[in-house]
């Protein structure tokens, strides 16, 4: 079997869509027969190459705070966002963002007209919206830069003289997009596939809605798969040398009646000397070898002995089987994630690891 | 009436239903017939409640009322709150002799020799157990009415269960309900749950607890035909079985709810897959916590669906046999605080 010792970016993700879309003439009538070929071509051998890489680089720490904006990265990291995935973005320009927070402002200042009765004066500044740039937030040339939108609105019953408050917060990124599928798409569009937001659920509607009508692009719900919050199990203990993951919290819901959750929660040091020995085999490997890159990669064999040796010792105990029930959320200190694609990153340093897990689940779930 | 005493029965009845709203005055039997009749409960529950205050001001009742108000209500609506379950240990001789007046003289001059400021109020249920209403203060303050702690002891017997108690006031209460009892001590049960009599039941042994034998095999009544009889008959044989086996070691009758149960787990790894975590000396370090809305219920199915191997391992049969929900579970046999072996295959 091939070793993929170089195993970085080796996806056979797009493949079959880059040649789609190079055939099509334009980005509507390539959306419209891809969803139709998608439908066709469901069973055939073609698609399970759309799968998550099987290997990925371990993470690195990234000293993201000296390129970014620690507003910025103080928001990022405040927040659990509510994810999505995003279609390509038709014409969006990062140099026309103050244009776009005068017209969201007044998208929602008219929607949210439409309910009322009678006019409120004033009604008109109630939101204002701002666009900004999370400059530093990407990994490739290929990555579009971060998109970063707030929502500031006084409240209800606020005096005159209150300063507005952030009501909703939202973000679209592009962490390490696939560069064959990102170079394949046409000039016009810029692709931001991750789309965060945290805030009232109406507000995100409006945003997105907004978004659907000038960049005729769509949204769609982010879960997060059992498969990707095994990884983040995996890349966030092997951060613990580094960074301290303080615990490693796993829960699980078995389908039993009354449902059974089972939180599962493990001593930082032995979760880390667990995943140390699923890896030794491979390191010593490395050893021999010359080229092995910084911080080596990740294999999906490792993570999934890692799983098993987690449920094994639990089912030693307690005879029960965990595979039989699902895996909902996973936590540490680095953060925390949910298969309902709620997720919160609460340490700057492996916040581009995880972005970049994300992105690329994101880029999966693509209708496109 | 002062302003505590006002935010007290306030803070009370927005906590009461409205439903129970008449039920619960009524059996508080402060209020006159006429009273009673005046209060309007059709109306919000705002307008009922500034008709009692002011019939409150009337009478010129205080705290005491109130907090009887409080106590009928909490009697017939304990499930709120954490309840943790506490056992008395070595009784002296006259420990089982223990009477109502007497336990209620001593709780409280026990209690007050140790807390300057407490208000105690203790009440009799029909079912034997004696409600105990703790408002603690400490030298400087009065006592705080509005964190009361509730103690249910069953007289006569080593069970004490009690909710809302900070670790402060813990080694207080502890002192003042064995000297009152006539025992020599007290320990955590390890068992705790939202449900008072469901804690109280499985501590106390009051629930059915049909553990079979063996269970009646359901082949006899079946009848269709079948097209393998022979695959039919193993298949109903191995269900048979693991219905037997989940109801040896969870009964099978209705199970008290139960919502939790934490297992520390700090034994050693053992995986023939994995020798460098085999070899190890260290143990495997590591929290299990099972939830449900009724949790054994929840394992009873695990156990008879076949989620879990059976013979149920003792870890999960020890919920109802021991009659509590927190374990530590060592490789070397009985360590303190609680005493189990991790059993091991």
């Amino acid at each position: 079997m091939e070793r993929p010792h170089n195993s970085v970016a080796r996806t056979p993700l797009n493949s079959v869509i880059v040649q789609r879309r190079s055939k099509s003439k334009n980005y509507r009538q390539s959306y419209r027969s891809c969803l139709g070929a998608a439908s066709r071509f469901s069973l055939t051998p073609a698609l399970t190459a759309r799968r998550l890489n099987t290997s990925r680089r371990a993470p690195k720490s990234h000293n993201i705070t000296e390129k970014v904006n620690p507003e910025h990265l103080a928001l990022l990291l405040k927040m659990e966002w509510k994810l999505s995935y995003v279609t390509p973005l038709y014409q969006f320009r990062h140099t026309q963002l103050k244009s776009y927070s005068r017209q969201l402002s007044a998208f929602i200042a008219a929607e949210k007209q439409q309910g009322m009765a009678v006019e409120v004066e004033g009604s008109h500044s109630s939101f204002r919206v701002s666009f900004s740039v999370v400059q530093g937030m990407t990994e490739t040339d290929d990555d579009a830069e971060t998109v970063l939108i707030q929502i500031h609105s006084k409240p209800l019953f606020a005096g005159q003289d209150e300063p507005q408050r952030s009501v909703w917060s939202g973000w679209l990124t592009c962490i390490n997009g696939n560069p064959d599928y990102l170079r394949s798409l046409p000039k016009d569009f810029i692709c931001l596939p991750l789309f965060g937001s945290s805030g009232p659920e109406g507000l995100t509607a409006l945003v997105k809605s907004w978004f659907q009508q000038n960049f005729d692009c769509c949204f769609g719900p982010l879960e997060i798969s059992h498969t990707s919050l095994q990884w983040l199990v995996a890349l966030w203990t092997n951060c613990h040398t580094e960074s301290s993951i303080q615990h490693l919290k796993m829960i699980w819901t078995l389908p039993v009646v009354p449902p059974l959750q089972i939180t599962y929660t493990v001593n930082p040091q032995d979760a880390w000397e667990l995943w140390s020995s699923v890896r030794k085999d491979r390191q010593e490997e490395n050893e021999g070898r010359e080229q092995v890159e910084e911080g080596g990669s990740i294999d999906i064999e490792e993570v999934m002995r890692f799983m098993q040796g987690l449920k094994s010792h639990f089912y030693r105990h307690f005879r029960l089987d965990l595979s039989a029930g699902s895996l909902k959320q996973v936590s540490t200190a680095l953060g925390s994630a949910k298969d309902s694609g709620r997720v919160k990153i609460s340490n700057s340093r492996y916040m581009i690891t995880t972005l970049t897990l994300l992105t690329e689940c994101a880029l999966l779930k693509m209708p496109i | 009436m002062d302003n505590s005493t006002r935010r007290l029965l306030q803070r009370l009845m927005r906590r009461i239903p409205t439903p129970l709203l008449k039920t619960t005055l009524e059996k508080w039997g402060r209020l006159t017939v006429a009273q009673r009749q005046s209060m309007d409960f059709t109306q919000p529950k705002w307008a009922v409640t500034e008709k009692l205050l002011a019939i409150c001001e009337e009478n010129e009742w205080t705290a005491k009322q109130i907090t009887e108000l409080e106590m009928i209500y909490i009697i017939d609506n304990p499930n709120q709150g954490m309840w943790y379950a506490f056992q008395l240990m070595d009784p002296e001789d006259d420990a089982h002799s223990v009477e109502l007046m007497q336990f209620k003289e001593q709780f409280k001059s026990h209690l007050s020799e140790l807390v300057r400021h407490v208000s105690v109020k203790i009440k009799k249920h029909t079912d034997e157990a004696v409600w105990i209403r703790i408002a603690w203060g400490d030298s400087l303050s009065r006592p705080n009415h509005l964190k009361p702690t509730y103690v249910v002891h069953y007289l006569q017997t080593p069970y004490v269960f009690v909710t809302s108690l900070t670790s402060k006031q813990k080694p207080l209460l502890s002192q003042a309900l064995v000297l009152s009892t006539r025992y020599h001590a007290i320990k955590d049960a390890n068992l705790s749950g939202r449900k008072l009599t469901a804690i109280r039941d499985l501590l106390m042994r009051q629930y059915q607890q049909a553990f079979p034998t063996k269970y009646p095999s359901p082949l006899a009544e079946k009848n269709h035909t079948v097209s393998n009889p022979r695959i039919e008959r193993e298949q109903a044989g191995l269900i048979a079985n693991r219905l037997q086996m989940a109801c040896e070691a969870f009964g099978d009758g209705m199970l008290p709810q139960l919502q939790s149960a934490v297992y520390k787990l700090e034994t050693k790894f053992k995986d023939h897959t994995n020798k460098t975590m085999t070899e190890r000396d260290e143990p495997f370090k590591c929290v299990v916590k099972f939830a449900s809305t009724n949790l054994l219920e929840s394992l009873r199915h695990c156990a008879s669906s076949g989620i879990a191997s059976t013979p149920v391992t003792p870890l999960l049969s020890s919920i109802p046999l021991k009659g509590r929900n927190y374990f530590v579970i060592t490789d070397n046999g009985p360590s303190p605080p609680s005493q189990m072996h991790a059993s091991q295959n």
